[in-house]
């Protein structure tokens, strides 16, 4: 995938879910949700593409204020995600050279491989992550699963060390996916799956909307930095 | 100011890398500001069971659920210490419950106090504990 194409599919990919986003913010209180009507504008505008640069800088600051409002990321991981594609996007088009899009677009490329490998590396350091009891955990003491049923998931030991298991293995292969193309594709409709679940299973449909938007430039960078080398 | 910025650019993806303790929020009305709360209700507590019809909806719009994720969020800050912004950010959001309906208060109500409860597991034995009860905050004005 070209540089272009891959930066352009990824900025539609993250206005949708910043669109998603504002529209959650619009239900909640001030002043985040003043901003929320501003951000779904800029958002509309990124996903029709007027303006990327301007934009971009405009969602960089209300993203700033809303880490200020909230004295760090409102709902953890997935807006340091949104921040980090955002940031990566408009630097790419800050640029003056094309070597310093791709060293942006790279630092991205890298952030988002290493999003499942050091999560997946945490997690095989970790005896209780490798017999399940880690899991177990999160079905049944965590404030995360959806339903009271869902919770009684964290009942089946055996289940809670399979998933413990697919899991950890497929965050710690996902780096290596990329040296081909076809268990790269596979790698993210895993991707997709694992964050379909958990969206399903805890509620957190905006890691399922942001982690995606940064896959364009993961197809890029496969083209550009793994394929020359294999 | 880099504390809260530079997280987000150089962040650790160090998802569930322990367990720890898992908040919930009660709350209790009081008629008046020196009453000891006699009824503890859980805020938002969950349903026995989604419809996949909910559960697909969900995938675009949940803000409820995410703002109590934050919510959770400020009382877990607040295990590892007092913290004011994140007993009052908790406070201001139950007070808004009151003011859209969500809790409901009887006439003779006019506060409302907040405890967090840590559920959390020693070997096999499962437990909760309060670690922290907000003061009494007015309801003048939100219901």
């Amino acid at each position: 995938m070209l540089l272009e194409q891959a930066v352009r599919v990824s900025e539609i990919i993250l206005a949708f879910a910043f669109v998603l986003q504002s529209l959650e913010y619009l239900r909640g209180l001030q002043p985040e949700k003043s901003i929320a009507a501003i951000r779904l504008l800029l958002s509309l505008l990124l996903l029709v593409g007027i303006q990327p640069v301007w934009v971009e800088l405009g969602l960089l600051l209300s993203s700033v204020f809303y880490l200020f409002r909230f004295q760090g990321p409102y709902n953890g991981g997935s807006d340091a995600m949104g921040i980090l594609v955002l940031f990566s996007l408009f630097l790419s088009h800050l640029a003056s050279t094309h070597f310093w899009q791709e060293i942006a677009l790279g630092y991205l490329a890298f952030q988002l491989t290493f999003s499942y490998f050091q999560s997946g590396y945490i997690k095989v350091i970790n005896v209780e992550w490798r017999n399940g009891r880690a899991l177990q955990d999160v079905f049944s003491i965590t404030a995360y699963p959806v339903s009271d049923k869902i919770r009684l998931w964290g009942k089946s030991t055996r289940l809670m060390c399979i998933m413990s298991w697919v899991v950890i293995l497929f965050e710690l292969a996902f780096p290596f996916s990329l040296l081909n193309q076809i268990t790269f594709l596979i790698a993210l409709v895993i991707a997709g799956i694992f964050h379909f679940a958990n969206a399903w299973l805890f509620g957190l449909n905006r890691f399922f909307w942001i982690w995606p938007a940064g896959f364009p430039i993961l197809f890029w960078f496969q083209s550009r930095v793994i394929f020359p080398f294999v | 100011m880099i504390k809260i910025i530079l997280p987000a650019l150089f962040p650790s993806w160090r998802f569930f890398s322990g367990i720890g303790p898992s908040p919930r929020i009660y709350y209790a009305l009081l008629h008046i500001e020196s009453d000891e709360p006699t009824q503890w209700l859980e805020f938002r507590p969950k349903p026995k069971v989604l419809s996949v019809k909910e559960q697909v909806l969900r995938l675009f719009h949940n803000p409820q659920w995410n703002e109590t994720l934050y919510i959770n969020t400020c009382a877990e800050r607040l295990f590892e210490g007092y913290a004011e912004m994140r007993a009052r950010e908790i406070m201001h959001r139950l007070l808004a419950a009151v003011a859209r309906k969500e809790i409901l208060v009887g006439e003779k109500d006019n506060y409302l106090v907040y405890r967090i409860g840590a559920v959390m597991r020693e070997e096999e034995h499962v437990y909760e504990q309060i670690t922290f009860t907000s003061s009494p905050a007015l309801l003048k004005g939100f219901c």
